[in-house]
């Protein structure tokens, strides 16, 4: 039998929250699957476009952007910011025909590691079925 | 630029090890390309580790490290000063996180390992392209302000200018004092609340280290720990203190009658007035808001009868900007409105009151000279009824919260009304008696068992006036039974929330507010007294509810964090700010449109970035179009090639 | 409508009276081209100056020029530029002075109104035409385009001819300028989606397919930068290509230099590119249809700019160009922004 396939994913966390809150479902034994891979960055504001593209075009199945909730933000308004610009590119993706579960944001807090458990649990499966991301990577 | 990285790969004991082959990751690290030096070790953060770490740097030359171990918040300190211990820039060392985003939550070994090795691949493509950087230094203006003049604000401000250092103490009333010097007694010593208050309140007043600044708002914030520029609004008090003699003839003249704060309502007081005969700074306050004219012609009776001239109609507000190091805030609590409980009468019943209306009822210095009277007819009630959490642990209604300190006052309420009233009944409506603290389940048990006050356990749903009584209907849920009584008076222990206007405040000084709008500590266990914002703290009830002496303890917590800042010639900035690249900025601003510290401005045509300012947040440099901004240390080419290694494999 | 000889005169006398330093405008091209730009220095030149429905060009590409030809100069002529532009190009201004890229002062604007009509598309009218020769045409006043061939005159409905950028155009009269010829007109098209809502019905698979097909054909000649007045940027960051190294390019800027897609047009960096440039183009862009234009392969890249400029409306109520004091669309937020694509 074919081996299953295993989406990479790349999840872009926030220090202070999403990070945070990863680290908490860590520190609670939660169990994911490993398919992420986390780069932490001060703040969900400070992910460029740039990155997300990038991360597709070096062959990611799926990306992630997690920040903090609105008006949590550590740095005040940094996920005002990146909730308008992620928004716009996720339009932009979808309309040139990316599957849109392939890119998703959430917001979780440094107490929300069950969120972030199972954000991570329904990535992987909603990824599985959809096969390996070729239209925006890099051929080999 | 070819880099000499050392990976060290921590067990963690089975932490780590249990899930991640660490001797594999290692191994697969070894042959990246710039690791020089790669191994695996039990515990890194033992002090046998740190040794190792820093041995390795030096007999390998290393130029930066990678520790693959637990997350950083609880490290990066730890192995940042062992690369210092090993000779080389702190900023060289950077954490991979194995364990809470990789071990402990993976039970697979070999896709863990897999795993494991692309965070710290990843960690290593960053560490290699780190400049190496030195914090940043500034001056301090080693001066503090309280915000808030309550015990909390009191204390704290006692405690800072003990130390030597000058405080200016802000407090938006005409007198300090705040709630606590409304109190009768105090829980469980039944110490009188003004007796223990008021001299702290004259050491303030004659301490040379406080400036104080009654009537006054904090207008505006502006900098940063160490160099806060404060705008203050003083308000005109139309009284000349240094003339002012007390001698209260303007009292007698004035024909305007208003509520009396300080009473809670319970009586009146002239537009001029001096809160309570303890107040300080002891003068009268001329309240334009119920004075007819502040004119010779619409009244001027108390300009007439001032035979020193104190009265200045002529008072304006007055801006005053004080530069300090550290700020506490105490801006205390409110009582949630008896107007917000549709169930027990809006309000509306003069004999219901609530818990601080009560306090001045027994209180010698209140309005009945601490005879115990109801409001409406001023005889002595025979029965009284009062009501624990009211507006408390109610989610559905009112506040979700227990404002933790009604239980103690209550039964204290309980026990001063039968030291007033010995033949009269009290009974109290209860969820739960939480009376921990020291001395306090005694002091309980004190109130059942020697004052014969009924405890009743369950909600009152319904509270009505009826036939010149107060008719309380509840229910009794330890045996089960509806519970009729017919009150002279009921006392509602209303929920303690922030004070009125504490969320603008919050907004002003860039301080966060929790879900219930007190103030937010950084961090709920460890940092308790720290805002989320450096060089701010907090204290009493305006970051929870909280007792006297809990108040105390935390104002004093709080001017030991600001002294310690205080204390320091200079403070330190992390390095890792923004930079930019003049020569791809076409100065469209659009950075310093987004920098949520005001950090960046346009000079020349070209983005600046104040170093002091920037926290590093970097959504300058996800704005940007042309890549002419970006945060040192985690620059979009690191993070490129972090994509790059996370992606590998 | 728009008098020509009215708007000849007033560059003739901006020019006499030295207001501006020259004209940005438009002229008969040779070649068969009804229309070229401009660049009129002398006032007795005023003369050359045309203005029909063939005057497609965003000429507010030209100050990316005179600004960097300033900048090189020792003693610049800091008089104004004199510059014609039309409802559309007018916006470019707009977003151009939002972005401090020029000041209000370094352009004198001569408007032209579109009323109710705009530019034509060379490729419907050539196909309507049938191989014929236009001698000369011009909008006859009722929304046809009235076009004289060597076989007389050919009368077409502006529906047929018109470019659709000018279908979808939300302001056919400049919103700046200092003189403005003809009507103020304020048309509120009913399509002003309607190229976008097309592939948008379609499906992700479908989308896809045509994207693809689209950007197969690509060859990465970055014409479509080199015409946008938006891509002012001395080096694009998503190419390796015109990275300027100039005497004052430090070592650590040439290290830091990403190579976020390779220069081969395959069609994953293509894609890439094209992604990029409609991010940055978001909020910013007018919809002057140049990159379409001027791609040599018929890529439909106004789609991508169209796209994200519906997104900027229908979630944030965000307009280009209409204000040039606003902040830019991605440096602003509202508390009410949409979250529901957020978990």
């Amino acid at each position: 039998m074919a081996e299953e396939f295993e989406p990479k994913i790349v999840a872009f966390l926030c220090k202070w929250c999403s990070s945070a809150g990863s680290d908490l479902a860590g520190v609670s034994r939660m169990q994911y699957p490993s398919n992420v891979v986390p780069i932490t960055v001060m703040c969900s504001g400070s992910v460029s476009p740039l990155y997300i593209l990038s991360a597709f075009n070096k062959g990611a199945d799926g990306v992630l952007v997690s920040g903090c909730h609105p008006g949590d933000c550590h740095y005040i308004k940094g996920n005002y910011y990146a909730r308008r610009r992620i928004a716009l590119v996720k339009e932009l993706l979808e309309f040139t025909g990316l599957e849109p579960e392939r890119f998703q944001m959430s917001w979780v807090s440094a107490a929300e590691g069950k969120k972030y458990t199972e954000i991570i649990k329904d990535f992987v499966k909603i990824l599985k079925p959809l096969g390996p991301q070729k239209k925006l990577g890099r051929s080999q | 630029m070819k880099k000499r990285t050392g990976v060290f790969v921590c067990h963690c004991g089975i932490n780590i090890a249990g899930t991640v082959d660490v001797k594999k990751v290692a191994d697969k690290l070894s042959k990246h390309d710039g690791v020089a030096h790669s191994e695996d070790y039990v515990y890194m953060c033992s002090d046998p580790g740190q040794k190792l770490i820093t041995n390795a740097i030096k007999e390998n030359n290393l130029d930066s490290i990678v520790v693959s171990c637990c997350s950083p918040n609880l490290h990066e300190k730890t192995f940042q000063n062992a690369a210092k211990a090993g000779g080389i820039n702190e900023f060289q060392s950077e954490i991979a996180n194995i364990r809470e985003q990789c071990s402990w939550v993976h039970k697979d070994k070999e896709k863990a390992t897999v795993k494991a090795e692309k965070i710290t691949r990843s960690a290593v493509e960053r560490v290699i392209r780190n400049e190496s950087l030195d914090p940043i230094s500034f001056p301090v203006t080693r001066r503090g302000m309280v915000i808030g003049a309550g015990i909390a604000g009191i204390q704290a401000a006692l405690d800072m200018a003990n130390t030597g250092y000058e405080v200016i103490l802000v407090e938006k009333n005409p007198s300090i004092g705040g709630h606590m010097i409304q109190l009768s007694e105090t829980f469980p010593t039944l110490d009188c609340s003004q007796c223990i208050l008021s001299p702290k309140m004259v050491e303030v007043s004659k301490h040379e280290n406080i400036k104080l600044l009654t009537y006054s708002e904090v207008q505006e914030v502006s900098g940063y720990v160490g160099n806060f520029k404060v705008k203050i609004k003083k308000n005109p008090t139309f009284v000349d203190p240094k003339k002012c003699t007390l001698c209260d003839e303007c009292t007698k003249v004035c024909p305007v009658v208003t509520s009396n704060e300080f009473d809670l309502g319970l009586t009146g007081r002239r537009a001029i007035y001096m809160p309570f005969p303890q107040a300080i700074p002891a003068t009268y306050t001329l309240d334009d808001k119920n004075c007819p004219g502040l004119l010779p012609i619409a009244c001027g009776k108390c300009s007439d009868v001032c035979d020193p001239g104190a009265i200045d109609y002529d008072q304006k507000p007055e801006i005053i900007e004080e530069e300090v190091g550290a700020i506490v805030v105490a801006t205390g609590f409110d009582l949630y409105g008896k107007e917000e409980m549709g169930e027990y009468g809006y309000g509306k019943y003069a004999d219901v009151l609530d818990g601080l209306q009560f306090e001045r009822l027994c209180s010698a210095s209140g309005p009945t000279q601490g005879k115990i009277l109801r409001p409406s007819d001023h005889k002595v009630p025979k029965e009284v009824v009062f009501i624990q959490c009211s507006g408390s642990r109610d989610p559905e209604l009112h506040c979700a919260y227990c404002s933790k300190i009604c239980c103690m006052y209550t039964a204290k309420h309980a026990l001063l009304y039968k030291h007033h009233v010995p033949d009269g009944q009290a009974y109290i409506f209860y969820i739960d008696i939480r009376s921990g603290g020291k001395g306090y389940e005694e002091f309980v048990q004190r109130v059942i068992e020697e004052d014969d006050v009924v405890y009743l356990r369950g909600k009152v749903s319904k509270i009505f006036e009826d036939n010149g009584k107060i008719t309380v209907w509840g229910v009794d849920t330890l045996s089960g039974k509806n519970v009729e009584i017919n009150a002279d008076l009921v006392v509602l222990a209303q929920a303690m929330r922030p004070s009125k206007d504490a969320d603008k405040l919050a907004k002003l000084l860039k301080i966060g507010t929790d879900k219930d709008g007190f103030l937010q500590e950084a961090h709920p266990k460890l940092r308790p007294v720290e805002s989320v914002t450096a060089g701010m703290f907090l204290a009493g009830a305006a970051q929870a509810p909280k007792d006297i002496p809990e108040a105390v303890a935390q104002a004093s917590g709080a001017a030991a964090k600001a002294v310690a800042i205080l204390s320091q010639e200079n403070l330190f900035h992390s390095p890792q700010v923004a930079k930019n690249f003049p020569n791809l900025c076409t100065g469209c601003g659009m950075c310093v449109d987004v920098c949520p510290y005001g950090a960046l401005s346009l000079k020349d045509g070209k983005v600046e970035v104040n170093e002091i300012l920037c926290e590093g947040c970097g959504t300058c440099s996800a704005t940007c179009l042309r890549a002419a901004i970006e945060v040192k240390n985690i620059t979009p080419l690191q993070i490129y090639e972090m994509i790059n290694a996370s992606l590998g494999g | 409508m728009v008098n020509l000889d009215d708007l000849k005169k007033e560059a003739h006398r901006i020019l006499e009276e030295n207001k501006v330093k020259y004209i940005i405008g438009y002229s008969q091209g040779s070649n068969g081209f009804p229309a070229v730009p401009a660049f009129i220095r002398n006032p007795e030149d005023s003369d050359n100056l045309i203005w029909n429905p063939a005057c497609i060009h965003n000429l507010t590409r030209f100050l990316r020029d005179e600004k960097k030809r300033k900048a090189r100069e020792k003693h610049p002529d800091n008089r104004p530029v004199g510059i014609i532009v039309k409802g559309c190009d007018s916006r470019a201004i707009n977003v151009l002075l939002q972005e401090n890229y020029i000041t209000r002062e370094d352009v004198f604007i001569l408007g032209v109104s579109c009323e109710d009509t705009g530019v034509i598309d060379e490729k419907k009218l050539a196909k309507k035409l049938m191989g014929k020769m236009a001698l000369s045409f011009d909008w006859d006043g009722n929304r046809n385009l009235v076009v004289t061939t060597k076989n007389g005159e050919i009368k077409i409905n502006a529906d047929e001819v018109l470019a659709e950028r000018c279908l979808e155009c939300p302001a056919q009269s400049p919103v700046v300028y200092d003189i403005l010829f003809g009507d103020k007109v304020k048309r509120s098209p009913e399509t002003r989606f309607e190229s976008v809502e097309k592939i948008e019905k379609l499906s992700t698979e479908e989308r896809w397919a045509f994207w693809k097909e689209q950007f197969d054909k690509c060859i990465r000649c970055y014409a479509c930068r080199s015409v946008c007045p938006m891509c002012y940027c001395d080096e694009c960051v998503v190419d390796t290509i015109s990275f300027a190294v100039t005497a004052d390019t430090t070592a650590e800027e040439k290290a830091q230099k990403i190579k976020w897609i390779d220069k081969s047009p395959v069609p994953s960096e293509t894609f890439f590119y094209h992604m990029v440039r409609a991010i940055h183009l978001a909020g910013r862009c007018i919809d002057c249809g140049e990159c379409e234009r001027v791609c040599p392969l018929d890529i439909p890249i106004r789609f991508l700019n169209k796209k994200l400029e519906k997104e900027a409306k229908n979630l944030f109520d965000y307009e280009v160009g209409f204000d040039p004091n606003q902040l830019s669309l991605v440096s602003s937020f509202k508390d009410e922004d949409p979250e529901d694509f957020i978990r």
